[in-house]
């Protein structure tokens, strides 16, 4: 009968004969006290009832868990995204509901007269420029057209969020399986891929994704292909070297072996061992797409006006030097575009270290 | 161990494989590059010989246009004719400023090279210290702010950080307020434009030292991470045991074993870099309005100059690929250790925009 104890592999590994069984209880209840993550125990099938309250086997989920939600960070920014996700699938229609602005709907009183916004906190105003307490109330103030900056802030974080996801979605599917198919195969074939990859990343991505933006036009799908077609090869050459290094590993071939096909091993045993360093990596490339669809939006070649999104509300604040007189144009969706890629950087560092602990994903 | 002299044919074949991936990748750029405007000249039906001729053209002068610009050939032979001059250093007539492509590019690329070359020095002088106190102290008070101050710096985009600059350190102060403090108004960067080196050294300096900053902030973020991390790793060698043994002193290993294997790195990684720093420079540009190569190719988009648009994008891609390639070939000639077999690649940094 072993006891491993404790979190890693190092830890003590506690050896008791089988009429030990209170030893072991004893031995459980001192881990929950110290609170160790991780026991597992090796038992014959003979001492089980002994142990019918001790500790189970856990699940990766529920080991991956465990680590997880002591990271407070982690679980703060996991919060801030849900949240987020809440406030741009039903907080942008009921904000504007209860504010009754429109993210498109343009407030004639909402800009003064000599055409500048109204600042955050504040009513609309009269023909004299001074507030009108039965006016319309702006939390966040009002762009230069005279629009409700928050309910666009909202509704902004739908296009953000949409295009960085399905971009992100895109970007693995051509990805993983061209990541895949090179590292297991080799040859001819990895050269190919693995020349392609290197290609992709000498191109200075943004200066090509400008042109194809130009070339095909705005729109919501079109954003995101560029940005897929620009994003694919992180995912790729993370995939060919974690495939390089795994297909020596004895379990593919045991698999092979016992014959296994190449789609089979490819699908069943080498895709879900990257699953972990795939959900870290994706979590990256979903925080530096959200900033490369505001790049696009911001340089003109995003998701088409008069639909809000951050990177074009960033733009129309700063174009003209807006943000000089009226800084919370630039300031608003600036801070909700770095709280964003904040916290998803910040959730795929914690993920890792959940998913690894030893570092390393 | 291999001889001296095999690890010296090593290199050698390493550089000419080299210099062959970079020829293959110079030709599917400047391929993609000009598919781009074959695409639109065909598929979306904007006509760039309609453009040239101008309005009131008739159908015959367009047919004449078209013949002069080639528009006519199949797009092989197109190609073919825009890589001749790519070599010649011709990249063709901008519909839009009546001059040729090259008379705008490298004025531009001067403008875009000193804004990339100062902010890559200023993002070094940041970077270097902060990852080094990083790796020495980890998990000090010192290396938990600064892991803080880069995971915020990574995730500000360039294109918010600019403006926020000009406001802060430009424009209020220029409004008598620094931080929210009453100061006398001052004028010390201006807010936007750029002055020619030629025209005054010292205005120079001073309308790029906000873009440098700007351009500098993410990368500096970028760079300490790498340089704590990379440290970090040296630090754990065997050889840094050895030294330590035999009694050296902390910044003695640093210099003299250390610094010798993450210089090269650096330098690999800037290399690699480029391609990131051009469309950061673009961004930075724009907010600025600097005359360099991304302000070129965003107005040059805006304006529908299609052969300028191809003309920066070909040739930025170009300089990437050079880069890239430079930094491989000193990487293998600077550290030994290099891996011949891998070839290129060894990129350590995060990911780059």
């Amino acid at each position: 009968m072993i006891a491993t104890l404790g979190r890693y592999d190092w830890d003590p590994v506690v050896t008791f004969s089988s009429g030990e069984s209170d030893v072991i209880q004893r031995l459980s209840q001192y881990c929950r006290h110290l609170q160790w993550p991780t026991m597992t125990f090796t038992v014959p099938v003979g001492a089980a009832p002994a142990l019918a309250e001790g500790p189970q086997a856990r699940s990766g989920f529920q080991n991956f868990w465990r680590r997880f939600r002591r990271d407070y960070v982690g679980i703060i920014c996991l919060g801030f995204l849900a949240l987020l996700v809440v406030a741009a699938t039903i907080g942008a229609p009921l904000v504007a509901a209860l504010t009754g602005h429109g993210d498109t709907q343009q407030f004639a009183n909402g800009i003064s007269t000599s055409g500048f916004p109204i600042p955050p906190w504040s009513h609309a105003l009269t023909a004299t420029d001074a507030q009108d307490p039965n006016g319309p109330f702006f939390v966040l103030g009002t762009d230069r057209l005279g629009r409700d900056v928050l309910v666009r802030l909202l509704y902004g974080a739908r296009i953000s969020l949409l295009v960085a996801l399905t971009a992100t979605a895109g970007a693995l599917m051509i990805g993983v399986p061209l990541g895949l198919c090179a590292g297991y195969f080799g040859g001819k074939l990895d050269m190919v891929i693995g020349r392609a990859i290197e290609t992709a990343m000498a191109f200075p991505s943004m200066l090509f994704a400008i042109g194809l933006a130009a070339v095909i036009g705005p729109g919501l799908l079109n954003v995101i292909f560029v940005i897929a077609l620009f994003s694919w090869y992180y995912p790729a050459r993370m995939v060919r070297s974690a495939v390089l290094a795994l297909k020596s590993q004895p379990f593919i071939e045991a698999a092979v072996s016992v014959g296994s096909g190449h789609r089979k091993i490819m699908v069943r045993h080498l895709l879900p061992q990257l699953t972990a360093p795939l959900i870290v990596y994706a979590t990256g490339i979903i925080a530096a797409n959200v900033l490369f669809e505001a790049g696009l939006s911001f340089l003109g070649l995003g998701v088409p006006l008069p639909t809000p999104s951050w990177g074009q509300m960033l733009s129309d604040g700063v174009a003209d030097g807006l943000y000089r007189i009226a800084p919370w144009a630039a300031v608003v969706p600036g801070i909700a575009l770095v709280l964003t890629t904040l916290a998803l950087n910040q959730l795929g560092d914690s993920l890792r270290d959940a998913l690894a602990p030893r570092g390393r994903g | 161990m291999l001889s001296p002299h095999a690890v010296g044919a090593d290199v050698r074949r390493f550089i000419g494989r080299r210099l062959f991936t970079a020829a293959i990748q110079v030709l599917i750029v400047t391929m993609i590059a000009y598919l781009l405007f074959f695409v639109i000249s065909t598929l979306t039906g904007a006509n760039p010989a309609q453009r040239v001729a101008g309005r009131a053209a008739t159908a015959e002068q367009v047919a004449r246009v078209a013949h002069q610009l080639g528009l006519d050939r199949p797009w092989y032979s197109q190609y073919w004719h825009f890589l001749a001059g790519v070599v010649r250093g011709d990249f063709g007539y901008s519909f839009q400023q009546r001059l040729p492509v090259s008379e705008i590019l490298f004025p531009a690329a001067s403008v875009t090279a000193s804004l990339v070359v100062g902010a890559a020095i200023l993002w070094l002088i940041i970077a270097i210290p902060v990852g080094l106190v990083g790796a020495l102290r980890p998990r000090s008070v010192w290396d938990r702010l600064s892991a803080v101050a880069v995971q915020v710096a990574i995730s500000a985009p360039v294109f918010w950080v600019a403006p926020m600059l000009a406001y802060l350190l430009a424009y209020q102060p220029s409004q008598g307020k620094l931080f929210g403090f009453s100061i006398p108004p001052v004028t010390i960067f201006p807010i936007q434009g750029y002055t020619p080196p030629t025209q005054s050294i010292s205005g120079w300096a001073t309308s790029l030292m906000l873009p440098w900053l700007a351009l500098a902030v993410g990368f500096a973020a970028f760079y300490a991470r790498f340089v704590r991390a990379f440290t970090l790793e040296q630090l754990h060698e065997e050889y840094v045991l050895v030294a330590r043994a035999k009694g050296a002193s902390t910044s003695r290993i640093l210099r003299s074993h250390v610094a010798p294997i993450i210089a090269p790195a650096i330098i690999t990684l800037l290399g690699l870099d480029v391609g990131a720093m051009l469309g950061g420079a673009l961004f930075v540009e724009v907010t600025f309005g600097l005359p360099g190569l991304g302000y070129t190719a965003f107005s040059a988009i805006q304006n529908l100059d299609y052969p300028l648009t191809i003309g920066v994008i070909t040739f930025a891609a170009l300089m990437a690929v050079l880069a890239n390639t430079i930094a491989d070939v000193a990487q293998a000639a600077l550290d030994p250790r290099v891996r011949i077999a891998g070839g290129s690649g060894n990129r350590a940094g995060g990911r780059p925009r």
